[in-house]
């Protein structure tokens, strides 16, 4: 097969999928009685039209992006992690509470990596656990940690009312100076007034770690090859439980780190709700761009870019479109790829192969 | 404690328990051909929304109810379309469509109602004696025609699995769908009637949720399809006993909506106890019990 | 001449780059015994399952009493009197005999309900006739193989076929049994039936068939009565060459320290909870190449799996040079020198997805040696073609896939191999290729264990053959010993 081919078959499924939203979008604003591509084009115009709409777009790319990573993390071990919801619940609630109450005066180069640590160390239990529930009691993890994410909201919710949230308030104190993430404005005036924080470079740090990691690691290679067939591994003697509780625990960890970005870059504070929605962005992310850091950047700003655009066009059709958006990307990757394979074969079956 | 074991809890419990009982039939008649139904949840919701639209524009609570099911009829024959028919897999379908209804209600509160959390009230039926005593209280439950609907489901559903032969042919592509198919039985077809059967079902559970809250509101499945899932886990597939199983779901939170009131515990450690409930047993039951063999399984192979 | 009873003509079926029917043209008729012969790979079975409309043809057509069938699905084909008994059984194991028996014609009383005596007195007619005896409301999960094969043929039976074909139906029976379903075939022919079997024993064809149609590469390349030529014509045309002389193992050595041994060992099931494996215990010395010679779902698989550390021993205990390895992990068993091969290489032994490098080196990360230069190694020492890492192990032939597992299990310091089905669905090449890796490895001092459903190869490869039924191990024979002992003993019935 010509590497143009190839080429062609890897990215015909993401554009199928962008193909999908658009034409669904057009779809919602038509029927609520817009102009079609009108909307399509105010959205474009005000995400990518200004240095503050990209700025935007990449600061709400973030914790999609980290979401997608993780949920994607979790795939390659077999494992459906649709708890990033409940992960990123506690995990940001961990964050917050040590970085608000870390002192005032202790330096970022300590306070920040002990919030990210808590937030990190919590997501990873709270996940670890349903591949533990999974691997001891065969257990499936789509319905435990969607039942985790319930309990997470309700844990959460607890805390922040028994003694967490300010009095008459849903929010806790703000975070110590040392545990913020500095916009990336203080680099550069092409950021001036955006939301983008040093956050979003991490994240792209995360994805070429985990990349990395699943490439050249031992721990890696074995979670893939645990996700590509479970029984050989098992035969062959790898720790298939131990390395399935490794991936969706480390898929936790970076879950939980999604909303970095807004309680430590912009919001300062931590708010019962932050980041609902996130978790189902990571999973329509991670099936864009499935199996490719290259294709997960891209997704992660595709939605990033919905989001935005959703809040400009608002007025035209309601951000509640977003959550159609990405259902319909899933499907749509899900067919073309089946589509994809069934082509293929279908050529090879002709011996062009 | 002496609440616990009033009429009026009784009556609580059948009631809570219909949504459960629903969802968990309609589990039983999805993966019992074969194809495994996470998108229970998104049946749920949509059904509920759908009454709720036919409702308000019929003003017939009849008409909510044929307006509800062939809401969540249609979002499962779409789950078994992309799963069976076009050979998705299943997992990410469920996911899909959860999110499909989760966002289009929510969407469409707005479009239609310019509201972010709920539509507009409805009337619902009426039936059986007013009042607030505990015996008025189990009369209007078991009168209300959807809880009817769902008790004949539940005793119909049996019969039809286990002595007819469509039946027959259901189980026989949830447990070996290649077996099926060599003598010649139409797999795809019967996954797909199986799967309006379930939405049907389920959808009847969405429909008691809104007539009982008088309205529709953001997200009031509020995981129910999944905790219907570890019932029909902890039942083993068969029907009856899923639904009996629900009943203990529902008297958990029967208890919670009793409890609430005293201030004993904080009420979010009640909140949760039907989800801990579902942790349990699926710790208990998950590896035990036998799922049918053929779950997840295509009638040909792929080429 | 009378009207044939079932025709192919200038059939042609093509499964992504290997064309498996190659314009084959056969005729069928009815009241005689037919036979498709040929390796693994020639077609046979899809030709069969063409002729059944269990996979539809890229070009040519099925002519059944002079019609064409259309359209070429299994249901039309059952319509029209054909019936597909498959090598691996079509039967629903949760149901009852008596469900499986009316799967897809089910007989309905009112409101769709099953019409159960009127079921039962269909299945009973069809058992009178053939004699044949079943439960009908035992559990299927339950029946032995031979009973399964019953189900099946009565099956169809039923549905009024009058055209049967078999795909390897002896496959999984002991000799005796084989005997019994001829027998109950030959019956069946001369009722009128018209009887057509894939198998690759030409010894069977030779014994109860009438005609013979052998295969290569997709193509017929012979076409003859069984009266009219000799099993060497067979041969010649199978291999398309004269064969090659058989293989020579290497000689029994010296007894020797070492080896596995298994003491008492009881396995339980893997789906049914009862015990698969009761109490067995055997020796392989080092050097030696040991057979385990039985019908499939005797306790085979359990015993592997106990062996290698996949399943607890529920009692008794795994030997490997003197030492206990029963509580151990698989991992720590595979340092310890047992190299294991399991029966299913797409299920247990191969990630299809995955590179053929990686898989060379599943299970080997971690302990120090060159990725790279295994890697190299493995792939020419076993002669993979084709040798690139890098293709997918999904675009390998069948015998090439079993090449990379056994180079993955045997290329290392091996105490104690352990091998299950090895030359299972590869050709006869390949086959050999895969002999000489194990002699090599018994000459190297390494205790082999063969599990195989095909006693002709352990009879050729192993130095002593251990056999055994539900579990038991009934008797251990030399491998020259008349095939006829062999069957007695894997019904359970040692020879006096």
């Amino acid at each position: 097969m010509s590497r143009f081919r190839s080429f062609w078959l890897e990215l015909r499924t993401p554009l199928a999928a962008m193909a999908a939203a658009v034409l669904v979008l057009n779809l919602l604003s038509f029927g609520l009685g817009q102009v079609p591509l009108s909307t399509v084009l105010t959205a474009l115009a005000g995400s990518w039209g200004t240095t503050y709409g990209i700025g935007q777009v990449l600061f709400k790319a973030t914790p999609l992006l980290l979401a997608g990573i993780a949920v994607d993390l979790a795939l390659r071990a077999g494992l459906f992690n649709i708890g990033v919801e409940g992960q990123i619940a506690v995990g940001s609630l961990a964050g917050t509470i040590v970085a608000v109450v870390l002192p005032a005066s202790l330096p970022g180069i300590v306070a920040l990596p002990l919030t990210l640590l808590a937030a990190a160390s919590t997501g990873a239990a709270w996940a670890a656990f349903a591949a533990w529930m999974r691997t001891r009691f065969g257990a499936h993890e789509v319905i435990t940690t969607i039942v985790l994410n319930r309990i997470a909201d309700a844990l959460v919710a607890m805390l922040m009312t028994a003694w967490l949230a300010l009095p008459g308030t849903v929010r806790t104190k703000d975070i110590a100076p040392g545990a913020s993430l500095a916009r990336l404005e203080s680099l550069s005036p092409f950021f001036s007034g955006s939301a983008v924080s040093w956050a979003f470079p991490m994240s792209l740090l995360v994805l070429l770690g985990v990349t990395v990691w699943l490439r050249r690691s031992r721990a890696g290679r074995e979670v893939v090859w645990v996700g590509h067939n479970e029984r050989a591994c098992e035969a062959e003697g790898i720790a298939v439980s131990r390395r399935k509780i490794l991936a969706m625990g480390l898929s936790g960890a970076i879950a939980s780190l999604a909303m970095a970005g807004t309680v430590l870059g912009y919001k300062g504070y931590y708010e019962i709700g932050l980041g609902a929605g996130v978790g189902f962005g990571g999973i329509a992310v991670a099936f864009l761009g499935r199996g490719h850091p290259v294709g997960l950047l891209l997704a992660a700003l595709l939605f990033g870019t919905l989001a935005q655009a959703g809040l400009v066009i608002n007025a035209q059709v309601p951000k509640e479109a977003t959550g159609i958006l990405e259902a319909v990307v899933i499907i749509a990757v899900a067919l073309a790829s089946r589509a994809g394979r069934l082509d293929a074969s279908a050529r090879a079956a002709k011996g062009e192969s | 404690m002496s609440q616990l074991l009033t009429l009026t809890f009784v009556a609580e419990t059948i009631r809570l328990s219909i949504p459960f009982a629903c969802a968990a039939l309609a589990g039983v008649w999805s993966e019992r051909s074969g194809v495994v139904h996470i998108a229970l949840e998104g049946v749920l919701l949509s059904s509920a929304f759908g009454a709720v639209v036919a409702t308000l524009a019929s003003g017939s609570p009849a008409v909510g109810v044929l307006g509800g099911v062939l809401v969540g009829t249609l979002l499962s024959l779409l789950h078994g379309l992309l799963s069976a028919r076009f050979r998705v897999d299943a997992i990410v379908s469920g996911i899909a469509l959860n999110l499909l209804a989760a966002s289009g209600t929510r969407f469409l509160l707005r479009a239609w109602f310019d509201s972010a959390s709920n539509s507009p009230p409805i009337a619902g039926f009426h039936w059986g004696p007013t009042g607030s005593s505990g015996a008025a209280m189990l009369a209007r439950t078991l009168l209300d025609p959807v809880t009817l609907l769902a008790v004949l489901a539940v005793a119909v559903t049996p019969w039809v699995l286990f002595r007819t032969r469509f039946g027959l042919r259901v189980r026989a592509a949830g447990e070996n769908p290649v077996a099926a198919a060599s003598v010649g039985i139409p797999v795809v077809r019967v996954r797909l009637i199986a799967l309006c059967v379930s939405g049907a079902v389920g959808a009847l559970g969405g429909i008691h949720l809104a007539f009982d809250q008088h309205r529709f509101e953001s997200g009031m499945s509020g995981g129910r399809g999944f905790i219907a899932l570890a019932a029909v886990i902890l039942a083993g597939w068969r029907p009856v006993r899923a639904a009996l199983a629900c009943l203990v779901f529902a008297a958990l939170e029967a208890t919670q909506i009793l409890l609430q009131g005293q201030r004993k515990l904080p009420p979010e450690i009640l909140q949760m106890l039907p989800y801990l409930a579902t942790l349990v047993v699926l710790a208990l039951a998950a590896g035990k019990a036998r799922a049918p063999a053929g779950l997840g399984q295509h009638a040909t192979e792929e080429r | 001449m009378p009207e044939p009873a079932l025709q192919l003509e200038h059939l042609s079926r093509r499964f992504g780059a290997v064309l498996a029917v190659s314009d084959a043209s056969a005729t069928f008729h009815y009241g005689k015994m037919h036979a498709l012969v040929g390796e693994n790979g020639a077609g046979k079975s899809t030709l069969l399952k063409l002729a059944g409309g269990a996979e539809k043809a890229d070009q040519g057509r099925v002519l059944i009493e002079g019609v064409p069938l259309a359209p070429p699905t299994p249901a039309e084909a059952i319509r029209r009197g054909v019936g597909f008994v498959y090598q691996h059984f079509m039967l629903v194991d949760a149901f009852s005999t008596l469900e499986n028996l009316c799967l897809g014609h089910e007989p309905v009383g009112r409101f769709g309900a099953l019409d159960e005596n009127q079921a039962r007195r269909q299945a009973q007619a069809v058992m009178s006739k053939l004699d044949l005896d079943l439960d009908l409301e035992a559990r299927v999960a339950e029946l032995g193989v031979g009973q399964r094969q019953h189900i099946e043929i009565i099956r169809i039976l039923i549905r009024g076929a009058k055209v049967i074909l078999l795909d390897e139906p002896t496959a999984v029976l002991t000799p005796g049994q084989a005997t019994h379903l001829y027998a109950t075939l030959r019956r069946m022919a001369d009722a009128g039936s018209c009887i057509v079997v894939v198998t690759h024993r030409l010894q069977e064809v030779r014994a109860h068939c009438d005609h013979v149609t052998v295969l290569r590469r997709g193509k017929v390349v012979l076409d003859t009565a069984t009266s009219a030529s000799t099993v060497a014509d067979w041969t010649r045309a199978i291999m398309g060459q004269e064969p090659p002389p058989p293989v020579q193992r290497p000689a029994r050595p010296e007894p020797v320290q070492g080896g596995l041994q298994l003491k008492s060992l009881r396995v339980e099931s893997t789906d049914k909870g009862h015990l698969a494996v009761q109490d067995v215990s055997f020796t392989v010395p080092r050097g030696t190449i040991v057979g385990i010679a039985g019908v499939e779902g005797n306790g085979q698989r359990e015993l592997v799996r106990a062996i290698a550390g996949l399943q607890p021993c529920n009692e008794g205990s795994v030997w490997l040079d003197g030492a206990d390895i029963s509580k151990m992990s698989v991992a720590a068993r595979r340092a310890a020198g047992l190299a294991v091969v399991h029966d299913d290489r797409h299920r247990e032994g191969l990630m299809l997805d995955v590179s053929v490098s990686d898989n060379l080196v599943l299970g080997d990360l971690g302990t120090g040696s060159d990725e790279v230069k295994t890697v190299a190694r493995r792939l020419g020492a076993y002669g993979i073609v084709p040798a690139d890492p890098s293709i997918r192990a999904r675009n390998l032939s069948g015998g090439n896939q079993q090449k990379v597992v056994m180079a993955r299990a045997l290329d290392r310091s091996v105490a104690v191999a352990v091998l299950a089905q090895p030359t299972r669905g590869v050709d006869l090449g390949a086959a050999r290729g895969i002999h000489e890796a194990i002699f090599q490895t018994a000459r190297q001092g390494a205790a082999v264990l063969v599990i195989s459903a095909d006693l002709a190869e352990l009879r050729a490869i192993c130095h002593e053959i251990i056999v055994i039924a539900r579990g038991k191990v009934v008797t251990t024979l030399p491998p020259d010993t008349a095939e006829e002992v062999f069957g007695q003993a894997m019904l359970g019935e040692a020879a006096p």
